[in-house]
């Protein structure tokens, strides 16, 4: 439809844009010129140049977070990739009960990452022994205190991590499975095909799009991952993240400058990676385009 | 005949599979309602797993009582209505302009507003805290609610102009026809019909509202404005002691609306994360 006159539109779109504007814009432009100074929240900012930055590549506290990062993203998004792919082909082959069941996995989704990691916090600790320890002790396993113990931490929260979100991708997975024309799959029967030839040459490819989509997803929230992490924090540096180092350097130790500097880099990180890995699977993406 | 025995047994296989999945999902949820109902005695003496001998409340009563959880719960509810109210009265007529309305600058505009999805909400953080505390609205709800329509508004426009595209164009043309202006339009026509769109919307942000960590534990300090999520803290007492059966009480308390809405609207949510999920 046409608007009666050029005015009229602008109604519709300026409170939102404007909310939007200072909220999300400002802020982003604000937090990269916080990134060239020097600033406690109270003495006056000092313009210190690039000095964060390179104080940056030098900070191991630094390097050990973009290292335990790496690791966590590499974990993670196998570990949810791997389960909410395999859960989605469980639910794609029943037929009884399939709503209430993806119903029930997703339930950990909708809960808040508070109240689930006291409940793990709850279950894992060794004293008083939680319900871990106590299989742990039955099987006659020695009791460790997984996620306080440096070595282990990390896993562990990689777990309850992806015991949080792989109900998620189960969800984008199954409905890419049903959306499959059941010609394709009849045919395939009728030439022969068994049911693991029919995922290998069949099923996933033609759900080549939603992988990439998937992966794009998975790598990019291991990258700004934080409430968990933050929330489970063992006050040791093993399970530090970009995005928890960056809110502790801020908001604990009130280094706003270096903070932003931090918040940068987590930014560039995240969007560089989208772009590697659209370019890896640039072939996938491809095919996309022509819809 | 051996045809379909194969098959019955491969059934049965995936179900067991997605039986012992399931038991394993859920059971940390059973597992904390079941804490919650236990006397502190039972929580001490009997075995982690077993299951409540009798149905005590004295944990809620507790966690209702002592600590401030149900002004929490009112600080949760009203930043979640207010926030929810905004994002959609804000969001949805900018969809409708992008893409009903014949405007030049439509794709400049919903790749703008998109752009947000890619932002992580850390990068504002330092600005937002520094901007909020200037001007006085740390501890206040603002603090809460004005970040999430913010950074909520672009999955809301993706969503609403989604649905628009296949909302026919001649239904509009013909209720300009009759003399309808376009407010008219929207407000008598569009609102209407987008009504299961506005129901996703709503679903998918009240998930994301009612269990935010990031905002509140940054802007708020003050005890009287806590949302539930940070409230959940509450209950480490001094050296690190835990009462934990107040925590579970809480930790069921705060659950539970958001299971409640889930079981009633969850293909709304489904869909919503699915596409929110997809498109960021």
């Amino acid at each position: 439809m046409k608007p009666k006159n050029k005015i009229q539109p602008l109604y519709f779109v300026f409170p939102a844009f404007l909310i939007y504007f200072l909220t999300v814009i400002i802020p982003i432009i604000w937090s990269v010129g916080y990134s060239f100074f020097s600033w406690n929240g109270i003495s006056d900012m000092k313009f210190v140049g690039l000095d964060n930055y390179i104080r940056m590549f030098f900070d191991h506290t630094f390097q050990g977070a973009v290292a335990n990062n790496l690791k966590f993203v590499l974990m993670g998004s196998i570990y949810q990739l791997l389960v909410g792919l395999l859960l989605a082909i469980l639910l794609s082959h029943i037929t009884r009960g399939c709503n209430l069941l993806r119903v029930i996995y997703f339930v950990p989704c909708i809960i808040s990452s508070m109240a689930i990691c006291q409940i793990f916090s709850k279950m894992l600790s060794v004293q008083p022994q939680g319900l871990v320890c106590f299989i742990l002790e039955k099987m006659g396993l020695e009791q460790i205190a997984l996620l306080a113990n440096s070595n282990t931490a990390l896993y562990t929260i990689t777990l309850i991590d992806g015991y949080k979100y792989c109900g998620l991708y189960m969800i984008i997975f199954y409905s890419a499975f049903v959306s499959i024309s059941k010609d394709v799959l009849e045919a395939s029967i009728i030439d022969g095909c068994n049911l693991i030839q029919q995922y290998r040459y069949i099923k996933l490819p033609l759900i080549k799009n939603i992988f990439s989509i998937v992966i794009v997803m998975l790598i990019n929230g291991c990258l700004k991952t934080f409430d968990v992490f933050y929330i489970l924090d063992n006050k040791s540096k093993s399970t530090e993240m970009v995005a928890t180092y960056m809110y502790k350097t801020a908001f604990n130790s009130a280094d706003f400058g270096y903070g932003s500097t931090l918040a940068v880099f987590l930014v560039i990180e995240c969007l560089v990676a989208v772009g590697l890995i659209n370019k890896l699977l640039g072939s996938a993406k491809g095919d996309e385009a022509g819809e | 005949m051996k045809h379909t025995k194969k098959h019955f047994i491969l059934k049965s296989i995936f179900y067991i599979l997605i039986v012992i999945v399931v038991v394993i999902q859920i059971y940390p949820i059973f597992w904390v309602v079941c804490s919650s109902l236990k006397t502190p005695e039972e929580m001490t003496y009997t075995a982690q797993y077993s299951i409540p001998s009798s149905f005590y409340l004295g944990n809620y009563i507790s966690a209702l009582t002592i600590s401030n959880i149900p002004r929490y719960f009112l600080n949760s509810v009203v930043v979640a209505v207010c926030t929810l109210t905004g994002i959609v009265i804000l969001g949805c007529p900018v969809a409708f302009v992008i893409s009903k309305v014949k405007v030049k600058y439509a794709g400049t505009l919903l790749g703008f507003f998109l752009f947000g999805m890619m932002i992580p909400v850390f990068a504002c953080l330092i600005p937002m805290f520094q901007i909020y505390n200037m001007i006085g609205l740390r501890n206040t709800y603002w603090a809460l609610i004005i970040p999430q329509v913010g950074f909520g508004l672009p999955m809301c426009i993706y969503l609403y102009t989604g649905f628009f595209k296949f909302l026919p164009d001649s239904l509009l043309e013909a209720a300009i026809m009759d003399g309808a202006g376009m407010g008219t339009v929207f407000l008598r026509i569009v609102v209407p019909m987008a009504k299961n769109t506005t129901m996703t919307v709503l679903t998918y942000n009240f998930v994301f509202v009612w269990n935010e960590f990031t905002y509140a534990n940054t802007f708020i300090s003050s005890s009287d404005m806590k949302t539930l999520p940070i409230g959940l803290n509450d209950f480490v007492g001094q050296f690190g002691r835990v009462d934990w059966g107040s925590t579970f009480a809480a930790i069921v308390i705060s659950i539970l609306p958001t299971l409640i809405v889930y079981f009633i609207l969850n293909k709304n949510i489904i869909e919503g994360m699915a596409a929110g999920a997809v498109k960021s």
